[in-house]
Order: structure tokens, then sequence, then C-alpha cells
């Protein structure tokens, strides 16, 4: 059987060291004196930031993904690719592993992770509570890692670089808007605090009526 | 400085949401956090046995993702397998030192740092090596940030394989190096996690 313990106590994720929580400045952010992993931060508005950041990403994330990455021309012939082509392709191709682990990384989890958030904060901010919350926040931890836009990003410039030799390569539209949605969503991931997120859902809940 | 960790106060803290409880009757079991619900351990199940066992699994894989070509470029109807190297050196060839380099670390120097490192501090917490426990986690947490940029060659295979598709003047093949490669990044990435970092700490307990 588990007891809860009152919010001021946390263990550090890292060393398990025992720790009072203390306040700390707009910004600021709390290591753990044993190991310094970083304990939790303080921001201002970080539900209002997260919830902003989720709509935007969620309204670049369709062109981003069906409009044309990048165009090659070779012989007069033009080909284009979309991100999500990209990976289908390699499933026409039988890498069905190869290409699960393409798609899931690029398309599919930082789907999951933008829809999560726009719940999350959504529903935090209105004030609401739902009991699904806990169990958003809890996937959203486990995918966290596995969404990878950015190293796409660096993908796409080596791609770039590769094929400069045998054909030229021109940029589309569709590079801009996965651009903008690689910031969102960086920016959401290293703008969110886990620690303050759980605290709001907890309490939150313990407002509630039912 | 005082050093009182959680579990001394037979306190267990989410894995999942950081919430502290107490197990009251110590016995161990499986229980739910009171607040996100997900499983609860005083350390990680099997935390060494798991990660020993992902990481000799991706050690094997290694060999292969290094020897087989990950993807065949055919241009004008003659086409030469590629491994990760060869593909670095054909780089290094054209002149994108910068590129190759990227290449270089992403594909090849993250993975075998990230499996040397993880198998220094496999060995260090089951034989109980004396090392600075500071270091150690520093180590730890740049092998769970760093993890992720080795999944960089496959996204451009991926990418190369969709564009450049003219028949038989020129097309990309993927080749079974690439799945072999993909499971090694998946594989110490799953590795990473599964190591309990708190263990580090741990020993100095034992050694009281």
């Amino acid at each position: 059987m588990l007891t809860s313990i009152p919010g001021n106590w946390i263990a550090c994720k890292d060393c398990d060291l025992l720790l009072e929580r203390v306040a700390t400045p707009p910004g600021g952010k709390a290591l753990c004196p044993r190991c310094e992993n970083p304990l939790y931060q303080y921001r201002e508005q970080g539900i209002e930031r997260t919830l902003a950041l989720a709509i935007t990403g969620l309204l670049l994330f369709i062109p981003a993904n069906l409009l044309p990455v990048m165009s090659l021309q070779l012989i007069g012939q033009e080909t284009s690719t979309t991100i999500y082509e990209g990976s289908l392709v390699l499933f026409r191709e039988g890498l069905y592993w190869t290409a699960l682990l393409v798609f899931s990384a690029s398309v599919v989890i930082p789907l999951c992770k933008l829809m999560l958030m726009l719940f999350v904060s959504g529903y935090l901010y209105l004030g609401r509570s739902s009991p699904l919350l806990p169990y958003a926040m809890r996937y959203y931890h486990h995918i966290d890692e596995w969404g990878m836009l950015e190293v796409y990003m660096l993908s796409v410039l080596v791609a770039v670089v590769k094929l400069k030799g045998m054909a030229s390569v021109i940029p589309d539209i569709g590079l801009y808007c996965f651009i903008g949605l690689l910031l969102v969503t960086t920016l959401m991931s290293s703008l969110l605090d886990h620690d303050a997120v759980w605290q709001q859902i907890e309490h939150g809940q313990g407002r509630s009526p039912a | 400085m005082q050093t009182t960790t959680a579990r001394d106060l037979g306190l267990i803290r989410c894995e999942t949401c950081g919430k502290l409880a107490f197990d009251v009757d110590h016995d161990g079991y499986e229980e739910h956090c009171p607040r996100c619900h997900g499983h609860m351990h005083m350390r990680a199940t099997n935390s060494l046995a798991r990660t020993w066992s992902l990481l000799i699994t991706a050690a094997i894989l290694y060999i292969p993702a290094n020897i087989l070509p990950i993807m065949t470029v055919t241009y004008f109807g003659s086409g030469t397998p590629d491994t990760i190297m060869s593909g670095i050196i054909q780089l290094l060839q054209h002149g994108s030192y910068p590129v190759a380099a990227v290449i270089f670390i992403a594909s090849i120097l993250v993975p075998l740092l990230k499996m040397v490192a993880l198998l220094i501090l496999l060995l260090s917490v089951q034989f109980k090596w004396v090392l600075d426990d500071r270091q150690r986690t520093r180590m730890y947490r740049a092998v769970e940030l760093v993890g992720r940029w080795s999944m960089l060659d496959m996204f451009v295979i991926a990418l190369l394989v969709a564009l450049v598709n003219y028949g038989s003047i020129a097309h990309i093949v993927s080749g079974p190096g690439a799945t072999a490669f993909g499971s090694v990044v998946v594989l110490t990435m799953l590795a990473a996690t599964t190591f309990d970092a708190r263990l580090i700490w741990d020993k100095q307990r034992t050694d009281d």
C-alpha cells in the first residue's frame, strides 16, 4: 500500500536524494546538490505558452507533412517528396521495420505529442479536470524522447549535400513549414516543466467536486 | 552534506511523474502511483539484467550494421553498395568535410561511445567499482541526450530512397545494414532508459 507524501518533498530522479522544495526566481532552475540533475524550473505562464505552442504546432503539422519538402531535378525530370511519403516508400520496398521507425519518429510521435499537450494544457488552462489528464501526461512522458524532428531536419541537410553532385535540389514550401514545426515542438519540449504540470493536475483534481 | 535518500525513509519516487509516496507495508510489491497511476518501484525492476541484454544485443547487431551495405546508389546503370564507412569516405573524396564529420559523429562515434559508456556504467555498478559518482551520472545523462542523433543516417536513407527514383537512370535502394543499424540505435536508446541511474549512488549504502 502507498500513501502520498506532501508536495514540498521531492527526490532527485538520478540519485534519489531527498530534498525540500525551495522557491526559485522566474526562469530559475533548481539543481540537485549531489548530482546536478535539473529538478524543476519556475516559468511564468507555463501553461499558456504550452497551449499556444501546441496549437501553432498542430496548424503547421499538416502543411509540413503533406507539402513537398524538396524536389529533385535530373535530366528534365522532377520528383518531389513529402515527409509522409518518405517513410511510406520504405514500406513499399518491404523494409517494414525501418519504415516503421522513420514513420513513427518523424510523423506519428510528434503528432501524438502535440495532441497530448493540447489536451493537457487546454484542460489546465480552462481550469477543468479530467480523469484522463494523468494518463495523457504519462503517455507524453513515455514517448517524449522518440519524436526526432530536429534529427530529421539535420538529415534533410545531409541528403541535400549528398545529392548535390547528382542532380539539382530545390527546397520546397513544405520545408519552411517543417522548420517552423521543428522550432515550435523544440520550444514546447524545452519550456515544459513536467513537475509544474503534474502539480497542477494533482491540485486541479483535488479541487473538483467529484 | 545531508545525504538522506528517499529510499532511506521508505519513500518511492514515481519514475513517470516524480511523486513521492510512502511504502507503508515495505513489501516491495508493484504499486501504482497515487498521482499518475503508473507502476511504482523502489528501483527499476531488473535494471541491470535488462540493460545488459539490450546492450549485448545492440553490440552484436553493430557488426552487421557496419559490414552490410546500408544503401545502393545506381546511377546510369552502375551501382555500388555502400556501407556506413564507405559512404563517409566517398563524402570525404568529394570534399564535403563538414557533412562527412556529421555522419561520422552520428553514425560511428556516438553509437560506439554510447555502448562503451553503458558498459562502464554496468560494470561499475555490478562490481562496485569506486569511481566518481557525479561524473558517472553526468556520463549517463550524456548517453541519454545524444542517443537519438544516431537516427540521422536512417532519415537520410529514407529521404534519398524517396527522392531518387528515376528508374534505370538513377535510383537508390536501401540495404540490410540499415535495418541492423536502426535496431542498434533503438536498442541502445532502450538500454539507456532501462538503466536506473540511482544504482550508481546506492552502493554507498551497502558499503557502510
